[in-house]
């Protein structure tokens, strides 16, 4: 069985051990020190392009992401604490930024079929769909057919290995909220791809 | 259900939750194999090994997304660095201008300016690095009336292992020296907090970094 997740916080991205920590970066950023918060734009930038382009499929969008949320960051800073991470804080960050962004989107599907997605006929085989690119574009494309809050809990669960606690924290909502909305997004997903069913 | 944005954050809801042929719900047994649970019936249980199967079959197309998107760990940052910090250099961020020179001079230095100049002074002392760095401007905070009287409190991050009475005096004199030498101020007082021991590094030899 499949099941087991990476419950960590995000990746350390620090290469350079010489360099100031990103704790004290950010106390240098929040009093105006643009070098620093470079030095912190650089270091995050490449784990939170990866993960707006899980959030939102596509690379132009995600950079625009993460570009309006540093410079939401940068505004912010001052009133940040120190409480979490900045690694933390700028995921909770990019994260609602990307939600944001999913929820403007129009619907790609009538919305009856949002709610009961047939399975595909070229996919209703369970053995078809294990089979390499054609089976992840399929999945890319069935992520269109679900809600911005399952789509945001899902990525973050299952393709970001994120504990249910963690994503409820970055988007936001409560831990049964998320496990309700990644339950959903798993049957519409097994169903588009014709996995089960 | 049909809308995109659910409406509700509150309680699981099990309106897509489907009651199996042998008595349990999806959704538990989905949690079963989300959590590994070792449970007899989900082993023997030809409906639930079914659930499971979609599940799996599931997890190995993530897989393979998954690996796709781990592509983009040879992102290049510079270009989207560069584009966020032409913004960020052009937007002016409500800071305070301190006076330098004469109280007469109309002498001004913005104090995350300044600051980055003593944080830099600082961390010419061998495994020092500094943190919060704020100018406390005697003529705007004091009475005395001459810009000479304003001081400096650093927050510094220190290494294990020497002595912190003398490395906190080397470091006050390196700051003292540069905003004599590079700010043209001098300071009433340089207090030093010591925020944290850290473990020194190869780069942290006899000679710290050049500001």
């Amino acid at each position: 069985m499949v099941g087991a997740r990476t419950q960590s916080e995000p990746p350390d991205t620090r290469a350079d051990t010489t360099a100031p920590d990103d704790a004290l970066l950010a106390v240098r950023a929040a009093e105006g020190d643009e070098d620093a918060f470079a030095v912190l734009v650089q270091r995050h930038a490449a784990a939170l392009i990866r993960l707006a382009t899980s959030l939102l499929g596509t690379g132009a969008e995600a950079e625009d992401a993460v570009q309006d949320a540093f410079l939401s960051a940068w505004r912010r800073l001052p009133e940040f604490q120190g409480r979490s991470s900045f690694g933390t804080w700028m995921y909770r960050i990019v994260t609602n930024r990307c939600l944001s962004v999913l929820r403007a989107r129009k619907p790609v599907a009538p919305l009856e079929a949002a709610g009961d997605v047939p399975a595909a006929e070229h996919a209703t085989s369970p053995a078809r769909i294990t089979e390499g690119r054609d089976a992840v574009r399929e999945l890319r494309e069935a992520l269109d057919l679900l809600s911005a809050e399952q789509r945001a809990c899902w990525v973050l669960r299952e393709l970001d290995g994120r504990s249910y606690e963690f994503v409820a924290d970055a988007v936001g909502i409560s831990q049964e909220a998320v496990r309700a909305r990644v339950f959903r997004a798993r049957r519409r997903l097994t169903q588009a791809l014709g996995a089960w069913r | 259900m049909t809308d995109r944005t659910d409406p509700s954050n509150s309680a699981f809801t099990h309106a897509d939750d489907e009651l199996l042929p042998c008595g349990r719900l999806v959704s538990r047994t989905w949690d079963d194999w989300e959590q590994q649970t070792d449970d007899a019936h989900l082993r023997s249980c030809p409906h639930c090994r079914d659930a499971v199967r979609g599940l799996d079959d599931l997890e190995s197309v993530v897989r393979g997304l998954r690996a796709e998107s781990a592509d983009t760990s040879a992102y290049d940052a510079e270009p989207l660095t560069r584009r966020i910090m032409d913004v960020v250099r052009l937007e002016l961020r409500p800071g305070r201008p301190l006076p330098l020179g004469e109280p007469a001079e109309d002498l001004w230095i913005m104090e995350a300016v300044a600051a980055r100049a003593l944080r830099a002074a600082a961390e010419t002392v061998a495994g020092v690095r500094a943190g919060s760095c704020r100018l406390v401007d005697a003529r705007v905070d004091g009475t005395d009336g001459t810009c000479d009287s304003g001081g400096v409190r650093l927050d510094i991050h220190a290494p294990v292992g020497v002595s912190l009475p003398e490395l906190t005096d080397r470091v006050r004199a390196r700051v003292w020296e540069a905003a004599d030498r590079e700010l043209g101020v001098v300071l009433a007082s340089v207090d030093i907090r010591v925020t944290d021991l850290v473990a020194g590094t190869a780069d942290d030899g006899q000679e710290g970094r050049t500001p």
